[in-house]
C-alpha cells in the first residue's frame, strides 16, 4: 500500500525515485502509522455517510486533518528552533519528520498540491542553508556532527526540492521573469519526461535505482552538483536558443552536441537525460548530416538506457528508438548524398555541408547493427514480459513496427548495393516470419494496417508539443509494413535474398527459418529436400548453440510435418533423437529442465535463461510429445510382435520402449491423464488388436485441436492405426492359424481389400511374415517354418559366433586389444543377456571377455564415451540434439562420408556403427 | 498422350542441334499441329548459322517463295563471316591437310606449338581462329568438319575451359552424326573432365552433369548394346543426386532402362527407394508402374499402368524402338513378384494381370518354367498355376551363416602369426 501510493505520487523523475527508495525503509519503520492511520480513516469516511452518528465523527474527521497539519505546523517550529541555534543534527531530523508527515498529510486530504507549509519549510531550509554554505568560517568552526549533517541535508534537500521546484518557484514569487521562463521550460520537459518515463521508471527494477544511489552517493558533494549544474546548463542553451532562433549556427549546435556526447558514460551522466538532451539537439540541428549524426547518438544514448546484458530496454525507449531510426532513414533516403559509413572517420566539419552540397558526405554510423540491437531488445523484452498478460500481447503488436524499419533499412542497403548488409537485415525479417502459420501472418497484416495510423497521431501530436525543427524532415520512408499475400512469398522473397548474398551463419539460418516455415505449411518433401542439401546435419556442431536450438525446433516442427502428413517413420526419425536425452525443454529453448544430477552454476543458468523462446514461437510440447510417442508406438508395436522371442531384439525407440516397460510394471492402471498415458493406453489397446480402442484413446487427447486439419490428421491415423493393429494381429497369431482369408481380416480391420492385400503382401515379400497367397480362395497360407529347438539354437550359436569373430578382427584392427568401443560392446552384451534360451556358460564367458576387453581398451573407450556426452553442461545437450537424421538417406553423399571414415580409425568406429545401423533402421523403415 | 511428353522439360538442357532431331520425331508423331512444330523449327534456326534450311522451312511453313529481308540478310553476313574465319584459319587448315606436315606433331604439346610458331608461323592467334572456325561449322550445320576441326584442335589447345568447351561440340556433333561409337567415347572423355574437375561452384558442376545425362540420352538409346552403361552412369550417387535435384524427369529414362536390364537388382532396390521419395516432385506411368509393384503390391494398378506406359513409350522419341522389350520386361516384373506371394494362381487372373490372353498366357508361363524362371506347374484341371514353396533348407541356411567363419578365423590367424615374429624379434 504504502509504495503504492508513493509511486503514484511521484513520480516523474528520476531523482525522486530514488528518495523513494530512500526513504522506502522509513516507511517500513514507520510501519503501522501511516496504515493504521489509513485504516482508521477508511473506517471514517465509511461512517461518515452513517447518519446514526454525527457530532462527534465530525470531529474527529476534522482533528484528523488538523491534527496532521498541526504536527507540521510544530514540526516548523521545531525546524525554526533548529536554524536559530545553528543545529544542523536535529534540523536534519526534523526534515526527515516533515518529510513524513507531508506523506501523511496528502493521504489525509488526498490532495494532488503540496501544501504551502510544507513549501514554505522547504524555502526556509533552502535559504538558510545557502547561508550557511556562504558562510565558510561558520562551516569550519561547526563540529564534526554537525558539519556531516549539514551535507547531507544539503544533498536532500536538493533532491527534494527538485520535484517542489515549481511549487517553491512560486512561493517566492519574486519577480524573477527570467526563471519564470525557465520553470515553464523545466515544466514542458518534465512533463515530456513523465509522459515518457513515468511507467519505465516505475517498471525499472530497483536495482538500478539502487545502482544510482550508490553512484550518487560516491561522489563528493562538489560532484553531487554536476547534475543540476548540467540540466541549468541545459536551460540556459534552451533559453540561447529558444531566444534567437537565427543566432543558432551549425558550431553552436556541433559544440553542444560533441559536449554531450563526451558525456555519455561518464559517472553522474542521466541516461534518460542525454537523451532528452540531444533529442533536443536534433530540433536545431542546421543541416540534414548534423541531424542525422545527432539521430545516431540519440539512438545509442537511447540503447544506453538499460545498463547490463539481463534487462531490456523500456519499452517507450524503444518505440522511441524506432521512430527515431524511422527518421534516420527518412533522411537518408532523401538526401542521397549522405553516405552513412562505420569504417572510416569523418572529417571534422564533414557535418557543416548542407542539404543543397555537392558530393558524398560522410557520416559514421552502422544502420544494420542499430537494427539488429533493436530486434535483439525486442526479443529481451518479450522473454523477460510474462506471456500471459495483456502487457505481452501489446508487446506483439509492435512487431509490425520493427517489420516497417527493417524493410526501410533493407531497401536503403539494397539501393547503395550493400547486399550482405541487406541479406543481416533480411534475416532479421525472416525471423520474424518464419514461425508464423499463415493465420498468424495474416492476423499480423491486418494489425499493421490497423493500429499504424494511431501511432502517427500520437507522434505527430508530440511534435508539434516541441519547438519547431530547423531541418524539418518530411517522411519520406513508408511507416507502414508492406507485406505479401502470403507468409511464404514473403519468405521466398528474403531467403532468396539471403542464399545469395549472405554470409555462411545468415545462410544457415535462413535455411533452417525456410525448412521450419516449409514444415509448418506441410511441405515436408521440399522442407526435408532442403534441411538434406544443405548438409546441415552434418555440421551443425560447429555453429552457435542459437542456431543449434533453431535446428532443433527446425527438426521438431519438421517431424510434426511429417506426422501430419501421414510420414510416420520420417517423423519419429525427427523427433526420437530430440527425446532420447529426456531434455526437450533445454533442447529447444521452451524452459529449463531440472537437471537432477549435475547443479547447473547460476552463470549457465542465466545464459539458457538468456537464450529462451518467447512464449509466442514456441512449439507445443504436448502435442510434440503425443507425436512422437505416437509414432514410436505405430512402429514398436508391431516391431515387438515381430520379435518377441527373436534373440536380435531391435529396439526402434528406446524412449517408448522405457515408457512402456514403467507403465506395464504398474500394478493399477488408473485411466489416462497425461500424454504420456494416453499412449500407453492406446499401446495396450493395440498390441491386443483392439485398434477401435486404440484409436479412441488417442481420439480423445485434446491436444488434436490445435492442429489446423485436424480430421483430415485424425483419419490418417485412424487407417494407420489398422494397418498397424492388421499387421501385429498377424505377427502374433500367425503361428495358431493355418489359413485365414482375406474377407475375414478385411472385416476385422474395417480395411478395404486393396488395402489389406498391400499390407500383407509387403509383409510376405519382407518375409515378416512366412505365408503365400492362395489366389482362387482369397486366402492367406500361412507356410510352417518353425525352427525346432535344436536348429533355434544352432542359430543363435551362428550368430554368436560371427560376432565373435566381428570382435576379434576389430580386436587385431587396432592394433592388439585397444580401440574397444565401449557402448556398441555393451549393447550388443545386453542382446546376448537377453537373448535366453540355452547357453548360459557362453554368456558368462562372453560378458567377461567383454568385460577385460572393454578394460584393455578403456582409453578409447573412455573416448568414444566421451565423444558422444562430454561436451559439458547445456552444450552436450545441443550437439546431441543435433545428430538427428532426417527420414530416408537420399543424400547418399554422407553415407559415403560415413564408409571413407571407416577405415580411419576404429576409435571412431563406435559411433560411426551407430550411425550406420541408424541408417538401416531408416531404410527399413522407408521400405516397409 | 502429349501429357507424358518430356520435350519441353529436356530441349533446356540440350544445345540447339540436339532438338532438331526430337522435334523431327515430335512432327513424325503428330502430336502437335505442324505448324507450331515449324515454327519452333524456324525458332530454334534464327539463332543458328543455317539460314538455308530455316528459309527452307519458311517456305513450306508459309507457303510462300518469299523470304523475308532479315533472313536474307542474314545470310550474307553468315558468309561474310564464313569467309573471314576460313581465312585466319587457313594456314592451320592447309597445316593439318598436310598428312606428312601432320606427322610431325608429337604427344608433347608444348613442343607442337613450338614447332608450329617456328616453321611455319601458326600462333595462338590461328589456333583460336580454328576454334572459331569450328564452332562456326558446327553453327552451320556441318558437323563433321566441325568434329575434325574440334578434334584437332582439342590436341593443340592449351586453355582447359576452351579445351572443355570443344569437347562438347565434339561430343554433339558425333551424336548429331550418329557416330555412337565415337561419342561414347567423347561421353566417358567428358564425364571424366566434369568429375575431377573443381569447378566454381558446385552448382556448375551439378549442371553440368545435367547437360551430360541429356544429350547422353541420345547415344544409350540409340546404341545397340549400351542399356547397363545409362544404369552406370544415371545410378552413379552424385548424377543421381544431380537428378534428384534438378532433373527429376530424368528418372523416366532411368526406370525404363532399369527395367529393361534384369541383371541390376541390387541398385534396383535403391532406385525404388528413390523414386519414392520423389514421388512428389515427378510422376509418371513409369515410375508409377515401379511403384505399384515394388512399393505398393497393387498389381491391378500396375496393370492399368503398364498400359498407359505403352504410350509414353510411343510418344519417346529416344525410348521408342525398346518398346517391345520394355513391354516385356516390365510383364515379367509383375509377373515374379505376383508369384512370390502366391501359391496357387487361377491362370484366367493371371492371363488378365499380364495383358495377355488366356492361350498366350498358358504358353508363356510354360516357357518360363521350361527356362526354369518360374518355380512353378500348372494344375489344367482346375485352371491354376502351382508355386513350389521355396523356403530356404535349415541346413543350408545355417551352412551360409558359418561358411565364412573359418576363412576369416584363418585369415585373423595368420595377420596374428605375421605380427608375433616381429615382436619375438624385439
Amino acid at each position: 500500500m504504502a509504495s503504492k501510493f508513493w509511486t503514484q505520487a511521484g513520480a516523474s523523475d528520476s531523482d525522486e525515485e530514488e528518495e523513494q527508495s530512500e526513504y522506502e525503509d522509513e516507511i517500513e519503520d514507520a510501519g503501522g502509522d501511516p496504515s493504521a492511520a489509513d485504516a482508521k480513516n477508511r473506517y471514517l469516511r465509511a461512517t461518515d455517510t452513517d447518519s446514526d452518528d454525527d457530532d462527534g465523527q465530525k470531529r474527529v474527521v476534522k482533528s484528523a486533518k488538523d491534527k496532521r497539519f498541526d504536527e507540521m505546523t510544530s514540526t516548523l517550529e521545531q525546524i525554526k528552533n533548529a536554524m536559530k541555534i545553528n543545529d544542523w543534527v536535529s534540523l536534519l531530523e526534523s526534515f526527515d519528520k516533515i518529510n513524513k508527515q507531508l506523506e501523511k498529510v496528502m493521504r489525509v486530504t488526498e490532495a494532488v498540491k503540496v501544501p504551502n507549509l510544507y513549501i514554505k519549510s522547504l524555502v526556509m531550509l533552502e535559504d538558510f542553508l545557502n547561508q550557511a554554505m556562504a558562510n565558510k568560517e561558520a562551516k569550519k568552526k561547526m563540529s564534526t556532527s554537525n558539519a556531516k549533517a549539514l551535507n547531507s541535508m544539503k544533498q536532500k534537500l536538493k533532491k527534494n526540492n527538485k520535484q517542489y521546484e515549481e511549487l517553491i518557484n512560486k512561493y517566492r514569487e519574486k519577480p524573477e521573469s527570467e526563471e519564470e521562463a525557465d520553470d515553464d521550460e523545466d515544466e514542458d520537459a518534465d512533463d515530456d519526461e513523465s509522459d515518457t518515463f513515468a511507467e519505465d521508471v516505475n517498471a525499472m527494477s530497483d536495482e538500478d535505482e539502487e545502482e544510482d544511489d550508490g553512484k550518487d552517493d560516491d561522489q563528493a558533494e562538489g560532484e553531487g552538483g554536476w547534475e543540476k549544474m548540467m540540466s541549468k546548463k541545459e536551460k540556459l542553451m534552451d533559453k540561447q536558443f529558444m531566444k534567437d532562433p537565427s543566432e543558432i549556427s551549425w558550431d553552436v549546435v556541433n559544440k553542444k552536441f560533441k559536449e554531450v556526447v563526451a558525456a555519455r558514460g561518464r559517472k553522474g551522466t542521466g541516461r534518460f537525460e542525454q537523451v532528452e538532451q540531444l533529442t533536443f539537439l536534433t530540433k536545431v540541428a542546421k543541416t540534414p548530416a548534423q541531424k542525422l549524426e545527432i539521430l545516431f547518438s540519440v539512438v545509442s544514448a537511447q540503447f544506453d538506457v538499460n545498463p547490463g546484458l539481463n534487462g531490456h530496454m523500456p519499452i517507450n525507449v524503444w518505440k522511441k528508438c524506432v521512430v527515431n531510426m524511422l527518421v534516420i532513414l527518412d533522411i537518408v533516403f532523401q538526401h542521397r548524398n549522405i553516405v552513412v559509413d562505420d569504417m572510416v572517420e569523418p572529417e571534422e566539419n564533414e557535418t557543416q555541408k548542407g542539404a543543397d552540397h555537392e558530393g558524398p558526405v560522410r557520416v559514421w554510423g552502422n544502420l544494420v547493427a542499430f537494427l539488429e540491437r533493436i530486434d535483439v531488445e525486442f526479443f529481451k523484452s518479450l522473454q523477460s514480459t510474462d506471456p500471459h498478460t495483456h502487457e505481452y500481447v501489446d508487446r506483439l503488436q509492435d512487431e509490425p513496427m520493427f517489420l516497417v524499419l527493417a524493410q526501410n533499412v533493407q531497401e536503403y542497403l539494397e539501393r547503395g548495393g550493400d547486399y550482405k548488409a541487406a541479406a543481416k537485415v533480411a534475416l532479421r525479417r525472416v525471423e520474424l516470419v518464419y514461425y508464423k502459420p499463415q493465420e498468424v501472418y495474416d492476423a499480423m497484416r491486418k494489425l499493421s494496417e490497423q493500429t499504424e495510423g494511431g501511432d502517427n497521431s500520437d507522434e505527430k501530436a508530440e511534435e508539434i508539443r516541441g519547438p519547431p525543427a530547423f531541418v524539418v524532415v518530411p517522411e519520406v520512408v513508408a511507416r507502414k509494413p508492406t507485406f505479401p499475400e502470403s507468409s511464404r512469398t514473403m519468405m521466398d522473397m528474403l531467403v532468396s535474398l539471403i542464399y545469395k548474398h549472405g554470409d555462411d551463419r545468415t545462410k544457415a539460418r535462413a535455411m533452417l527459418c525456410d525448412i521450419y516455415h516449409h514444415a509448418l505449411l506441410d511441405e515436408f518433401s521440399i522442407a526435408r529436400d532442403l534441411l538434406l542439401m544443405s548438409h546441415l546435419q552434418d555440421n551443425i556442431q560447429h555453429l552457435d548453440i542459437s542456431t543449434q536450438i533453431l535446428f532443433n525446433r527446425a527438426m521438431a516442427q519438421l517431424g510434426l510435418c511429417a506426422f501430419r502428413v501421414g510420414l510416420i517413420t520420417e517423423g519419429h526419425g525427427c523427433l526420437s533423437e530430440l527425446y532420447s536425452g529426456g531434455r526437450v525443454k533445454e533442447l529447444l529453448a521452451q524452459g529449463v529442465s531440472q537437471s537432477r544430477y549435475h547443479e547447473k552454476t547460476p552463470e549457465q543458468e542465466r545464459l539458457e535463461r538468456r537464450r529462451q523462446m518467447p512464449y509466442h514461437m514456441h512449439i507445443n510440447l504436448e502435442l510434440l510429445e503425443a507425436v512422437h510417442l505416437i509414432c514410436a508406438m505405430l512402429l514398436e508395436v508391431p516391431n515387438m510382435a515381430a520379435n518377441t522371442h527373436d534373440s536380435r531384439r531391435r529396439l526402434i525407440s528406446k524412449t517408448f520402449r522405457r515408457l512402456l516397460d514403467i507403465s506395464e510394471r504398474q500394478t493399477f492402471t488408473g485411466p489416462p491423464e497425461n500424454v504420456r498415458d494416453h499412449v500407453m493406453a492406446a499401446t495396450r489397446a493395440l498390441t491386443k488388436g483392439d485398434f477401435t480402442k486404440s484409436f479412441e484413446v488417442i481420439q480423445s487427447l485434446d491436444i488434436w485441436r490445435l492442429l489446423k486439419n485436424k480430421e483430415g490428421v485424425l483419419e490418417m491415423l485412424k487407417s494407420k492405426i489398422k494397418e498397424e493393429a492388421l499387421r501385429t494381429y498377424l505377427l502374433t497369431y500367425s503361428l495358431s492359424y493355418n489359413s485365414m482369408s482375406l474377407e475375414q481380416l478385411m472385416n476385422m480391420f474395417d480395411l478395404s481389400r486393396a488395402q489389406t492385400h498391400s499390407v500383407v503382401s509387403k509383409m510376405m515379400i519382407n518375409e515378416e511374415l512366412y505365408a503365400s497367397w492362395d489366389q482362387p480362395t482369397e486366402c492367406v497360407v500361412f507356410n510352417d517354418v518353425e525352427y525346432s529347438r535344436l536348429q533355434g539354437l544352432a542359430f543363435q550359436l551362428t550368430e554368436k559366433l560371427s560376432v565373435l569373430a566381428e570382435s576379434n578382427e576389430r580386436a587385431m584392427e587396432s592394433g592388439g586389444g585397444g580401440g574397444m568401443d565401449l557402448p556398441m560392446r555393451r549393447r550388443e552384451g545386453q542382446d546376448y543377456a537377453n537373448a535366453g534360451g540355452g547357453g548360459g556358460k557362453w554368456q558368462d564367458n562372453y560378458n567377461q571377455q567383454g568385460g577385460r576387453q572393454g578394460g584393455g581398451g578403456g582409453r578409447s573407450g573412455g573416448y568414444g564415451g566421451g565423444g558422444r556426452s562430454g561436451q559439458g553442461g547445456g552444450r552436450g545437450g545441443y550437439n546431441r540434439g543435433s545428430q538427428v537424421r532426417g527420414g530416408g538417406s537420399r543424400y547418399q553423399d554422407s553415407s559415403a562420408y560415413g564408409g571413407a571414415r571407416r577405415t580411419a580409425s576404429s576409435a571412431v568406429r563406435g559411433s560411426q556403427m551407430d550411425g550406420s545401423t541408424r541408417m538401416v533402421s531408416l531404410n527399413r523403415g522407408g521400405h516397409p | 498422350m502429349a501429357t507424358y511428353d518430356l520435350t519441353p522439360r529436356i530441349a533446356p538442357n540440350l544445345d540447339r542441334h540436339l532438338v532438331f532431331p526430337l522435334l523431327e520425331f515430335l512432327q513424325e508423331q503428330q502430336m502437335y499441329p505442324d505448324e507450331e512444330i515449324l515454327k519452333a523449327k524456324i525458332e530454334l534456326l534464327n539463332k543458328t548459322n543455317m539460314v538455308d534450311y530455316a528459309m527452307d522451312i519458311h517456305k513450306s511453313l508459309y507457303r510462300t517463295e518469299d523470304v523475308p529481308q532479315d533472313m536474307i540478310e542474314r545470310r550474307v553476313e553468315v558468309v561474310a563471316r564464313l569467309k573471314s574465319l576460313e581465312e585466319s584459319a587457313a594456314p592451320l587448315v592447309a597445316f593439318l591437310q598436310n598428312p606428312s606436315a601432320v606427322q610431325e606433331l608429337r604427344a608433347d604439346k608444348q613442343y607442337n606449338l613450338q614447332m608450329l610458331n617456328d616453321r611455319y608461323q601458326i600462333g595462338p592467334d590461328q589456333i583460336e581462329a580454328l576454334y572459331q572456325y569450328a564452332k562456326f561449322q558446327f553453327e552451320c550445320g556441318n558437323y563433321s568438319g566441325a568434329a575434325d576441326y574440334l578434334y584437332q584442335y582439342r590436341a593443340l589447345c592449351t586453355n582447359s575451359e576452351r579445351s572443355l568447351s570443344a569437347l562438347w561440340g565434339k561430343l554433339a556433333a558425333e551424336v548429331l552424326m550418329q557416330n555412337w561409337v565415337v561419342a561414347v567415347e567423347e561421353l566417358n572423355r567428358l564425364k571424366e573432365i566434369i568429375d575431377s574437375k573443381s569447378f566454381s561452384s558446385p552448382l556448375n558442376q551439378v549442371q553440368s552433369r545435367i547437360w551430360l545425362m541429356h544429350w547422353s540420352l541420345f547415344i544409350f538409346f540409340n546404341h545397340d548394346n549400351d542399356k547397363t552403361q545409362i544404369i552406370d552412369l544415371f545410378n552413379q550417387d552424385k548424377y543421381l543426386n544431380a537428378i534428384q535435384t534438378s532433373a527429376p524427369h530424368l528418372l523416366r529414362y532411368l526406370a525404363t532402362a532399369f527395367i529393361i536390364n534384369k541383371r541390376r537388382r541390387s541398385q534396383f532396390k535403391d532406385f525404388i527407394r528413390v523414386i519414392q521419395q520423389e514421388q512428389h516432385s515427378y510422376k509418371d506411368p513409369i515410375t508409377e508402374f515401379l511403384a505399384c509393384v515394388f512399393v505398393n503390391y497393387d498389381f491391378d494398378g500396375a496393370q492399368k499402368k503398364m498400359k498407359e506406359c505403352e504410350e509414353v513409350e510411343d510418344g519417346n522419341g529416344s525410348t521408342m524402338p525398346l518398346r517391345d522389350e520394355f513391354l516385356k520386361n516390365a510383364r515379367l516384373f509383375i509377373l515374379e513378384t505376383y508369384c512370390r506371394i502366391h501359391q496357387r494362381i487361377d491362370m484366367g487372373v493371371l492371363a488378365g494381370k499380364l495383358n495377355m490372353d488366356y492361350e498366350d498366357a498358358e504358353r508363356w508361363i510354360v516357357k518360363r518354367i521350361r527356362n526354369s524362371e518360374l518355380d512353378a506347374k500348372i494344375d489344367t484341371e482346375t485352371g491354376t498355376v502351382i508355386m513350389e514353396p521355396n523356403h530356404p533348407n535349415v541346413y543350408e541356411q545355417l551352412i551360409e551363416h558359418t561358411k565364412s567363419l573359418s576363412g576369416r578365423t584363418y585369415k585373423l590367424a595368420s595377420q596374428l602369426m605375421e605380427q608375433s615374429p616381429a615382436q619375438a624379434a624385439r
